[in-house]
């Protein structure tokens, strides 16, 4: 019986006008946005390959992931050049995208946006009159007339509806993989194509997620249209509301000064100490070794203020997620993210390594003393996270919210089409 | 007639279900919105205080006898935009050129006055209009309304009308209930402009929303059922709202596309050091060449630094001006000192000239802003395809917060500069008359310094930059409308 019903909801899904609607959108969307992102990918490696020829002693730069093309997230910040400075760490040069502000005006079309706004808005789209629109044409008092039990129905439905959904997503993501992965100038290794595919299954569960929260709608209406309506508002807050406005939030509950500020309290440090210098006088004995402890102080004042920034950031990242617990949308951005490596989780790795960086530069010249101005300075060197570091930096917390929100919906879907009045 | 249909459309409207949802979403949103920001505003306010406050310190510490110097330590800070707890400034621009940075407004831009009118009141005018007629139809009461003599025209008029004001309602009160919390705040200081360019970004948004519902109402004439209007719809706004200006500087940056600003930076020092080589050259000939011609006269100037600027070419430093007044008090009294002095100046010019027209050719840094701006210029008119782009442009440049505003405070920046650079031309000038020992190492007490100003850009320039594309939201209202009111009059109602 099952079967039956997942065979009738698929065929009645894929005859009505709204999977063809619904499929041409989502399946021109993901290859749009896999070819426009793919464009962007390659003019980022052509910078990245200026930029590294450009680079210099205690200075670093990193490759921009194949990766990014499916959810850009912070990668063209992680990609900046930057060099280790008398205080802190500066960004030797700007991405070309850093000149056309409208980049920073409108969100990058990758396919983590596509998944997370409009295949979202899709998969409530698929659910919202699966049950109350039954209910209006008369077909759902007719099936449970005859000896279908209620929760074989409601699984059937769901199991046909979210295949019907999901189908034309897995062939639209493969088509646009395999045109990545054919192109010769996109290197993608066995730890990306494991990636890639947590990166597919956390959004198989983030729609599912959706879809089962517009089938709860669905339970608890009589009506489609109401059942619409409330579907897209709850979408709208969902979606936009609790991510949005939970970040700024949680910004009024951490200070955090603004990145200016911290720089000019750098700048503050840097011009003391040349005050200090100036102050030894050159003729001393141990003017070297005056100066050297001087230049140690600052470097580690300054460490100190990064650190201090960078706590807070953390702090801040935490307060968000917990304000923003109640949507899947956000730890779906921070679990894609993150998984990609192009994340919050990545760039916080990246800090450290450069800070670790930093901190065997100094040890090597100021307390082995087997480093000068002359010698060859080692090189920094840093790979993304694996799939491990991923799921120990946060990364199996988001999975378990959206497996849990997952499972509360459809629960309360199940519940509601139980105690359902089908006539 | 007309006035019976409009308020059976009004009256049918704010009795639905979308009605409610849509006044308690758009009050809630709007009013933890403004809060939020306000309380936002207030923190940004402290933080500029802050950098002022560290920014003083330095310099009021710290500040040499030398413009560059100065200049390098004094960085104009931008006050936080007035307009911030309605709509903030460009995602993202923060973390331009630093390593530290939050991450969470480019992974999660923030909700503003923006998101409300184009993501919710957008969504909300066609879910007001998508069954505007295809529903009507389909419940039978179109069919009877029209057999009635009423016109078509009047009726799409009425219910365009009655519909377009039960739509404002849940907006207009949410705004008045923000705009009075941002009134009796006291951290939030508007004058008569802003009040009046908040006024202009109410009629704007009002044009944004009529032309959503229009957009629906369209739609609906085009329809036969209400099921698959609300699909077109909602296909439709996608791409409007979610695709098109998402896509578009992304498109942009394949066609027109930009060099690497290190390497334009690279070529451009390079060019800057080989015209000083060429000059330093030029002058180095000239002075063997006076160096014949009058010996020891010459030698004199030549100890003088030759009082200009052949003294940075030759030498590589700056004149002394004692040694400049000392050139031009003899060349007063000797005649042959002047003669020679005027003829070495020529070739100073010569090597000045041709210095500047060096760097002149310099095509590196000037192409690279020129393909950046044909880039954005690119995307800019693309994304006008989409009322969400005309939109954000109008509400972005009006309230100061828009792609021209980093630009104006430029402008603001090179103003100041040219204040600060005649206020240490004199103060170093005083400082060297007290002190003839000072030099560039010689701190330098600036702290009765001008201090920058932020003001606004003035009204009728940021009118002028936002009409064009309220012209386009016109323009997109007058066509729907028109759309609409062909495919009604085409409709069959039965």
């Amino acid at each position: 019986m099952l079967m039956s019903i997942i065979r009738k909801e698929i065929l009645s899904n894929l005859l009505s006008y709204k999977f063809s609607i619904i499929t041409i959108l989502s399946t021109i969307l993901i290859l749009v946005s896999i070819l426009v992102m793919y464009g962007d990918y390659l003019l980022a490696m052509d910078n990245h390959d200026i930029l590294r020829k450009e680079s210099s002693d205690h200075s670093g730069i990193i490759p921009p992931t194949p990766l990014g093309i499916f959810a850009k997230g912070l990668d063209d910040n992680l990609c900046r050049p930057w060099e280790l400075q008398g205080v802190g760490v500066g960004i030797s040069s700007e991405q070309q995208k850093s000149l056309n502000n409208l980049f920073k005006l409108f969100t990058a079309p990758d396919l983590l946006y596509i998944i997370k706004v409009i295949l979202s808005l899709c998969a409530m789209l698929f659910a919202f009159d699966m049950v109350s629109g039954e209910k209006e044409t008369g077909t759902l008092r007719q099936a449970l007339s005859y000896r279908l039990k209620r929760p074989i129905l409601i699984v059937g439905k769901w199991i046909g509806g979210f295949t019907s959904f999901i189908l034309p997503f897995f062939i639209a993501v493969l088509l646009g993989t395999i045109f990545v992965t054919l192109s010769p100038m996109v290197d993608i290794n066995a730890q990306d194509w494991t990636k890639l595919g947590l990166f597919i299954l956390s959004s198989v569960i983030y729609l599912a997620i959706f879809f089962s929260l517009g089938l709860l709608i669905s339970c608890l209406t009589h009506r489609s249209s109401t059942s619409l309506v409330i579907s897209l508002f709850v979408w709208t807050i969902l979606v936009f509301l609790i991510p949005n406005l939970g970040n700024i939030l949680a910004c009024q509950f951490i200070q955090i000064p603004t990145a200016q500020q911290l720089d000019l309290k750098r700048k503050q440090i840097m011009n003391r100490v040349r005050f200090e210098m100036k102050q030894i006088p050159k003729t001393r004995p141990d003017y070297e070794k005056r100066l050297k402890e001087l230049q140690f102080r600052t470097i580690k004042e300054g460490d100190q203020l990064d650190e201090d920034y960078r706590n807070r950031i953390n702090r801040l990242v935490k307060v968000s997620q917990s304000i923003t617990g109640l949507s899947p949308a956000p730890a779906f951005t921070l679990l894609a993210t993150d998984i990609m490596g192009t994340g919050v989780a990545e760039e916080r790795r990246l800090k450290k390594a450069a800070q670790d960086y930093k901190d065997f530069l100094v040890k090597l010249y100021y307390i082995d003393g087997t480093l000068d101005e002359e010698s060859e300075q080692p090189k920094f060197h840093y790979q993304r996270s694996s799939v491990k570091d991923i799921l120990s930096q946060g990364g199996l917390s988001n999975s378990l919210i959206l497996i849990l929100l997952n499972v509360l919906f459809f629960s309360g879907a199940y519940v509601a089409f139980l105690r359902y009045d089908v006539r | 007639m007309l006035r019976t249909i409009i308020a059976k459309e009004f009256l049918n409207n704010i009795l639905n279900l979308r009605f409610m949802i849509g006044l308690v979403l758009c009050l809630i949103v709007t009013v933890a919105c403004i809060m939020i920001l306000a309380h936002d505003y207030r923190q940004q306010m402290n933080d500029y205080n802050a950098r002022m406050n560290i920014q003083d310190e330095i310099v009021d510490n710290y500040a040499k006898a030398d413009h560059h110097r100065v200049f390098n330590l004094l960085r104009p800070q931008k006050p936080p935009e007035r307009f911030r707890p309605l709509i903030i400034g460009i995602p993202g621009n923060e973390s331009s050129g630093f390593f530290d940075y939050n991450p969470l407004p480019i992974l999660f831009p923030p909700l503003d006055f923006l998101f409300i009118v184009t993501i919710i009141m957008s969504l909300l005018a066609m879910l007001f209009s998508y069954d505007a007629i295809a529903g009507e139809r389909q419940s039978g009461t179109l069919r009877l309304m029209i057999s009635n003599s009423i016109s078509r025209t009047k009726l799409l008029f009425g219910k365009f009308i009655g519909g377009t004001a039960s739509l404002l309602i849940p907006f207009i009160l949410a705004l008045l209930v923000g705009v009075l919390y941002v009134s009796v705040n006291p951290v939030i200081q508007w004058d008569g402009s802003a009040w009046v360019e908040l006024a202009l970004l109410t009629a704007a948004s009002i044009t944004f929303i009529t032309l959503f519902y229009l957009l629906g109402l369209m739609i609906s004439t085009f329809s036969k059922y209400s099921a698959i209007s609300i699909l077109n719809c909602l296909f439709i706004w996608v791409l409007l709202i979610l695709v098109i200006p998402n896509i578009c500087p992304y498109i942009s940056a394949q066609f027109c596309r930009i060099p690497s600003i290190k390497e334009a930076e690279r070529r451009d020092n390079e060019i800057e050091r080989h015209s000083i080589e060429v000059a330093r050259k030029l002058m180095n000939e000239a002075v063997k060449e006076f160096k014949l011609k009058y010996s020891k006269l010459f030698s004199e100037f030549e100890s003088m630094e030759f009082g200009g600027i052949a003294a940075f070419f030759v030498f590589g430093r700056d004149v002394d001006p004692k040694y400049q007044k000392a050139a031009q008090q003899r060349a007063e009294e000797e005649p042959e000192f002047k003669a020679m002095m005027n003829a070495f100046r020529q070739k100073e010019e010569k090597a000045r000239d041709e210095l500047m027209r060096i760097r002149r050719a310099n095509p590196f840094l000037d192409d690279l802003h020129r393909k950046a701006a044909l880039q954005t210029n690119l995307a800019k008119n693309l994304a006008c395809i989409s009322p969400f782009a005309n939109f954000v442009y109008i509400a972005r440049e009006l309230t100061g917060t828009g792609l021209r505003s980093p630009d104006y405070f430029e402008q603001v920046k090179d103003e100041y500069d040219d204040q600060l650079h005649s206020y240490l031309d004199k103060k170093i000038q005083e400082a060297k008359e007290k002190n003839p020992e000072l030099d560039e190492e010689s701190f330098l007490d600036v702290s009765d310094r001008p201090r920058l100003v932020f003001k606004e850009e003035p009204f009728k320039d940021k009118l002028g930059a936002v009409l064009p594309y309220w012209g386009i939201l016109v323009l997109f209202n007058v066509v729907f409308f028109a759309a609409a009111f062909a495919g009604f009059m085409r409709y069959d109602v039965r």
